[in-house]
C-alpha cells in the first residue's frame, strides 16, 4: 500500500508538472482576460449596472477552458508513452498496469483541478472587485466543476486507450459539449423522430455522459440558491459510478494493449 | 508542422483580406451584399438574424431570472407567458416541484430529476425595475448582430422605458433604432407612442410623426395598402387607431 501511494505521488507530481510547464494554462488566462477586459468596459446602450453578462461569459470562458484542459491532459497520459517507448521502463519499475493507470488518472485529474481552482479564483476576485457578493451556491458549483472534469479527464483518458489522439480529442468533445448543451433535451428528440434514430437517442441519453448535470451557471449568475443536498450527492454519486466505469475499461484496454 | 501551420494562417489572412477587398470595391454592384453591414453581413447573412433572435431569447430567460422557458425540464408550470411580460410579480413554485421527490416519470428516470432539481430554481422570479437593466446587453448584441431585428429594438425600448423608467436611455435606444431602421413603421409607432407617454400627452407632434409614418406606409406600397406586409398592415391599423384616440377630444378619450 505504501508503495503505490509512493508510486502514485510520483505520478501526481509529474502531471502536475507537465501541464503547468506546457504554459497551456497561461495562454488560456491570456485568452480570457483578451476576451473579458474589452467585455467588461463595453456599457450597452450607455446603459450602467448591468453585470450578470460579465459572469456568465466569465463562467462559459471557465467551462470551455476546464474542459480544453482536462481533454487534452487526459489524452495525453498514455499515446506519448506508447510513441516514445518509455512504457517500457515505466512499467520495468516495478508498478503494475492498474497502479499506472490510476496514479496518471489522480495526477492528470489533480492537475486539471489546479487549473479550474485557479480559473475560480480569477473569476471570484473580478466579482469581489465589481462588489459582487457569493453565496452558498458557488462552493456547490465549484466542487461540481470539479468532478465534471474528473468524468471529463476519464473520458479522454478511456478514449486515448483505444482510439488515434485526435479521434479521441474529436469524439471526446463531441460527446461532453453535446451533452452539455443538449443532454437534458434528448428525450424531447427521441420523441420527434422515428424508431431506429430514436433508439439510438435513447441509448446516448441512457448511457451518455451528462455534462449537463454540473452545470450550476444559471445558478451562480442568476443567484438561484444552492441544489438540495440530495440531488448535490445524486450528481456526485453519478460523476463517481461513471468514472470508475470507465476507468475500469480503461484498465480492461491497457490490459490487453500489445507492448 | 509548424510550417504547415504558418501557411495555413497565412492563406487564412489572404482569403480574409481578398474578401474584405472585393466587398470594399464592388459593394455598389454586388446585389446580395447588404450595404453597410460589412464582411459580416456578406459572410454570416442568415447566420446573423440567428445569433440576433438568439440574444433576443437570452434576455427573455434573464427576464425569467435566467430560466430558459423553451425548456420543458427548467420550468415545472405552466405559464401565461404574455401576461407576464406586464407583472414583476414573484411565485413560489416549490410546492409544484414537489422538491426532493420523485414526480410523474421521473422514478424510471433519475437522469431527468436531477436535471430538474439541478437546473430549475425553486422561485421564479421576474426582474423588474433598475435590475432590468441586466437584459440590456443581450439587446445591445441581439441589435448589434442584426441592426433590422425591430423587435429587438422595441423591446429594449421598452424595458427601458416602461421597466427600468429610464428616459434618457430609452430616448438613446430608439434614436439608434431610427438611425439604423429609417423606413420602419414599428420604430416609428414606438417613436409617436414614446413622444405622447413621455411628452405627457404632446399631440401635437405626435400626431406629425403617426402622419409622417403613414405616408411612408402610403410610398412603401404606392398608394395600395393591401401589399403592405401583414406586420406593417397591423402597425398602420393601430397608428390610424392610436391617432383618431389622441385627436379626439380629451374628454372623450
Amino acid at each position: 500500500m505504501r508503495l503505490f501511494i509512493r508510486q502514485a505521488k510520483a505520478l501526481v507530481k509529474l502531471s502536475f508538472v507537465e501541464l503547468w510547464r506546457r504554459n497551456d494554462v497561461f495562454a488560456l488566462l491570456v485568452l480570457a482576460v483578451a476576451l473579458m477586459v474589452p467585455l467588461s468596459l463595453s456599457s450597452p446602450f450607455g446603459a450602467a449596472g448591468a453585470s450578470r453578462y460579465l459572469d456568465e461569459a466569465a463562467i462559459l470562458l471557465i467551462w470551455g477552458f476546464s474542459l480544453v484542459i482536462a481533454l487534452g491532459t487526459g489524452s495525453r497520459l498514455f499515446p506519448p508513452e506508447f510513441e516514445s517507448r518509455t512504457i517500457y521502463p515505466l512499467l520495468a519499475k516495478p508498478i503494475s498496469r492498474g497502479a499506472l493507470l490510476l496514479g496518471k488518472y489522480a495526477g492528470a485529474v489533480a492537475a486539471s483541478w489546479s487549473a479550474l481552482l485557479l480559473f475560480y479564483a480569477l473569476f471570484a476576485g473580478s466579482v469581489l472587485l465589481r462588489g459582487g457578493s457569493f453565496s452558498s451556491e458557488l462552493a456547490q458549483g465549484v466542487v461540481l466543476h470539479m468532478a465534471f472534469v474528473a468524468l471529463a479527464v476519464a473520458v479522454s483518458l478511456a478514449g486515448s486507450l483505444v482510439t488515434t489522439p485526435s479521434a479521441n480529442l474529436a469524439i471526446s468533445g463531441i460527446a461532453l459539449v453535446s451533452m452539455f448543451f443538449f443532454g437534458r433535451r434528448l428525450p424531447e428528440y427521441a420523441d420527434a423522430v422515428s424508431a431506429p434514430l430514436s433508439w439510438l437517442v435513447d441509448l446516448a441519453y441512457a448511457v451518455g455522459p451528462h455534462a449537463e448535470f454540473f452545470d450550476m451557471r444559471q445558478r451562480l449568475i442568476h443567484g438561484w440558491g444552492a441544489v438540495d443536498a440530495a440531488v448535490f450527492f445524486a450528481v456526485l454519486l453519478y460523476a463517481a459510478f461513471y468514472v470508475a466505469s470507465l476507468l475500469g475499461f480503461a484498465a480492461l484496454a491497457l490490459k490487453r494493449k500489445r507492448l | 508542422m509548424n510550417r504547415i501551420a504558418v501557411m495555413a494562417a497565412g492563406c487564412a489572412i489572404a482569403a480574409a483580406a481578398v474578401a474584405v477587398a472585393v466587398v470594399s470595391v464592388s459593394a455598389g454592384r454586388l446585389p446580395q451584399v447588404v450595404k453597410g453591414g460589412g464582411a459580416l453581413s456578406v459572410a454570416f447573412a442568415d447566420a446573423k438574424t440567428t445569433i440576433s433572435s438568439a440574444m433576443v431569447h437570452k434576455a427573455d430567460s434573464y427576464f425569467h431570472g435566467g430560466i430558459d422557458m423553451e425548456c420543458n425540464e427548467c420550468h415545472g408550470h405552466d405559464h401565461d407567458h404574455a401576461a407576464e411580460h406586464d407583472h414583476g410579480a414573484e411565485h413560489d413554485h416549490a410546492g409544484e416541484h414537489g422538491h426532493g421527490h420523485f414526480e410523474g416519470g421521473e422514478a424510471l428516470d433519475p437522469w431527468r430529476w436531477i436535471n430538474r432539481h439541478v437546473r430549475a430554481p425553486e422561485k421564479h422570479v421576474h426582474l423588474d425595475g433598475k435590475e432590468s437593466v441586466e437584459m440590456m446587453p443581450w439587446f445591445w448584441a441581439a441589435v448589434r448582430a442584426d441592426p433590422h431585428n425591430v423587435d429587438a429594438w422595441t423591446t429594449a425600448w421598452y424595458v427601458a422605458y416602461k421597466m427600468m423608467k429610464d428616459h434618457a436611455l430609452a430616448q438613446r435606444v430608439l434614436d439608434e433604432a431610427k438611425e439604423r431602421n429609417p423606413d420602419s413603421l414599428e420604430i416609428a409607432f414606438t417613436e409617436a407612442r414614446f413622444t405622447y407617454d413621455g411628452g405627457k400627452g404632446d399631440s401635437a407632434a405626435t400626431e406629425r410623426i403617426l402622419e409622417n409614418a403613414l405616408s411612408m406606409a402610403d410610398r412603401k406600397c404606392g398608394g395600395r395598402f393591401s401589399e403592405l406586409s401583414e406586420r406593417d398592415a397591423e402597425t398602420c391599423r393601430r397608428m390610424r387607431e392610436y391617432l383618431a384616440d389622441i385627436r379626439k377630444p380629451s374628454a372623450a378619450r
